[in-house]
């Protein structure tokens, strides 16, 4: 029986290269989008699940603009076998509670005999961390965050070692699970025959009629969260720079602060 | 009646946790019209071991739910158990530490009340309808965005450092609440095979001074030289996430958005750009010293003082200086 794993991925800006508008809003013009690099990492502990268990089918999910299929186009360059984007005007807006709403739905209806969800444990421009407990609740499914290392995967289980700054725990998860995993990456490079692969590719796109989703349930409509104010936060330092001195002066000025700021 | 701000005290190393004792500090000073209550979970051991530290704790309600199977911190089944209590409790404020549990306990929770949940924020205040605003920085620290909720309780994760952890106000303790749980429905999966608590190393983040190396420190061999400018200078090392990346320092002492927010007197950068990722954590440092190559490195910007030097001769030196 074929073990079917869905990974979930996030376009996202490349938060390193970030230009402001005079009004606080993000300069979209130019602005290169990727796979969330977390989420690299969660396709990267999908195929990682093939040395295990041989019958593997990997199948990508997003929820964005029609944009997003170059990120699912990647996502099958990297080794998932079929894609799909949820793009919706009803779906826009949505906060982590919703995307949940969303992807569950859409797991329901596409993918209802899946064993196992793998998303990166957050994305780099939200940095919320919520959506994948979010899912796990919603398909009332059992979830393992903070995955650094798959140990073992059978037809019952998968072996993980889960780390955070206080314990490292090893544990075992039966299936249907969701898994997030804390590989951050953007080094792992598609194979020729994969990259191939996806350029012939179709990617499956599906509205909200197609999920079976209230408005209610997604989108705006759907985020019990809003978003009051955003700012740029203002720094208030003196700035005060030192140049052309040598190491040995920076060294003496670097004394002379400590000293002060122990006294 | 008052309303209720409920706190959820993780329990780290037989003590309430750090970022906990920020959060409850904090509503204590700003929540005017509230009440502040704490719960607690864990088994008989680690509770008995934690319960005088808990006792300092100036909420008005402590809730403290004891069982045998929350010895191996099951996320699962504390969103459960925490799911049904305020399910009977109603609180209208919920808060959690964003420590990594927290923020794997949190959104399970709200999915399963279906409320709404603001992660990892920096900054909380009460609106004039008594309702929670909660600030977070969100696009790496780029943006800082105010949210409010539509639904009860207003639900939010709280990052560690983001607030001072202040003493007492009173020598108040509080009434404490033992609470057996309900989890006769509850499946052990995941199962956990084994867990090793780390070694947790004294809390560096508020220390009086902290060097941090980033990527121009170029080599490993460079980045430990922090560790021997630290230790001469008795202050504590940290490094930027691409320095951690690298594989040149563990991930306990990154700093930045994804990892501890600092606030020593001084914080000295060596060769970090300063993406505004790591700027995110130092903001609450009263200096910054950023020593950098390039001067139109962000982090030159928003540094008190902004040396442009080789990072590594000027880490030399120090060493030097001090070794003398």
């Amino acid at each position: 029986m074929t073990f079917n794993i869905v990974v979930c991925i996030k376009q996202v800006p490349d938060t390193a290269d970030i230009k402001w508008t005079e009004h606080n809003t993000m300069q979209r013009e130019g602005l290169d989008s990727i796979i969330n690099p977390y989420d690299n990492g969660a396709i990267h502990i999908a195929k990682a699940i093939k040395k295990f268990i041989t019958d593997v089918k990997i199948i990508a999910v997003s929820m964005g603009p029609l944009q997003a299929k170059d990120s699912l186009k990647e996502a099958i360059a990297l080794g998932c076998d079929e894609a799909y984007l949820l793009s919706d005007k009803k779906f826009s807006g949505s906060d982590t509670l919703a995307t949940a709403n969303t992807l569950s739905k859409f797991i329901e209806a596409k993918v209802p005999d899946f064993d196992l969800i793998i998303c990166g444990q957050q994305a780099i421009d939200g940095d919320t961390a919520q959506t994948p407990s979010s899912l796990a609740q919603k398909l009332n499914i059992p979830q393992a965050t903070n995955i650094t290392e798959i140990v073992d995967a059978n037809d019952i289980y998968i072996e993980l070692i889960k780390e955070t700054s206080i314990y490292k725990q090893r544990l075992q998860l039966s299936y249907p699970a969701l898994i997030a995993c804390k590989v951050n990456s953007t080094n792992f490079l598609p194979s020729i025959a994969d990259y191939i692969k996806s350029q012939k590719s179709e990617i499956e796109i599906l509205d909200a009629e197609a999920i079976n989703i209230s408005s209610e349930q997604t989108g705006l409509k759907g985020s019990p969260t809003q978003v009051k104010n955003a700012y740029r936060p203002i720094i208030e330092r003196s700035n005060e720079v030192l140049e052309n001195l040598s190491a040995n002066e920076c060294a003496d000025f670097i004394l002379d602060k400590i000293k002060k700021c122990k006294v | 009646m008052s309303n209720k701000a409920l706190i959820y005290i993780e329990l780290d190393n037989n003590k309430a946790a750090k970022v906990s004792k920020e959060i409850i500090s904090h509503a204590l000073h700003n929540f005017r019209g509230f009440n502040v209550d704490g719960i607690v979970l864990g088994d008989k051991e680690s509770i008995n071991a934690a319960l005088d530290d808990l006792r300092e704790l100036n909420v008005q309600n402590l809730f403290i739910v004891q069982n045998e199977l929350l010895n191996t911190k099951n996320t699962s089944l504390y969103a459960q158990i925490l799911a049904d209590f305020i399910f009977d409790n109603r609180p209208e404020i919920l808060l959690i530490g964003a420590t990594e549990d927290g923020r794997d306990i949190a959104p399970r929770l709200a999915s399963k009340l279906n409320i709404g949940l603001t992660a990892d924020c920096t900054d909380l205040q009460i609106d004039d309808a008594a309702n929670l605003i909660a600030t977070r920085p969100t696009y790496g620290g780029k943006l800082m965005a105010s949210i409010a909720s539509k639904t009860t309780p207003n639900f939010a994760t709280v990052r560690s450092g983001a607030f001072k952890y202040s003493a007492s106000l009173c020598k108040c303790t509080p009434n404490i609440t033992y609470i057996t749980p309900d989890i006769t429905e509850f499946i052990d999966n995941p199962k956990i095979i084994s867990i090793d608590y780390k070694q947790v190393s004294e809390d560096w983040t508020c220390s009086d001074v902290i060097v941090a190396g980033g990527l121009g420190l170029t080599t490993k061999e460079n980045f430990d030289l922090i560790y021997k400018l630290a230790e001469l200078l008795k202050a504590k090392p940290a490094a930027s996430r691409a320095a951690v990346e690298q594989g040149w320092a563990p991930q306990d002492i990154q700093v930045g958005q994804t990892g501890n927010s600092v606030s020593p007197k001084l914080y000295i950068a060596f060769g970090i750009s300063g993406a505004m990722q790591h700027t995110a954590g130092i903001t609450n440092s009263d200096k910054i010293i950023a020593v950098n190559t390039d001067k139109d490195a962000p982090i030159m910007h928003s540094a008190d003082f902004a040396i442009e030097c080789d990072a590594v001769d000027v880490i030399n030196s120090l060493i030097q200086k001090l070794s003398n």
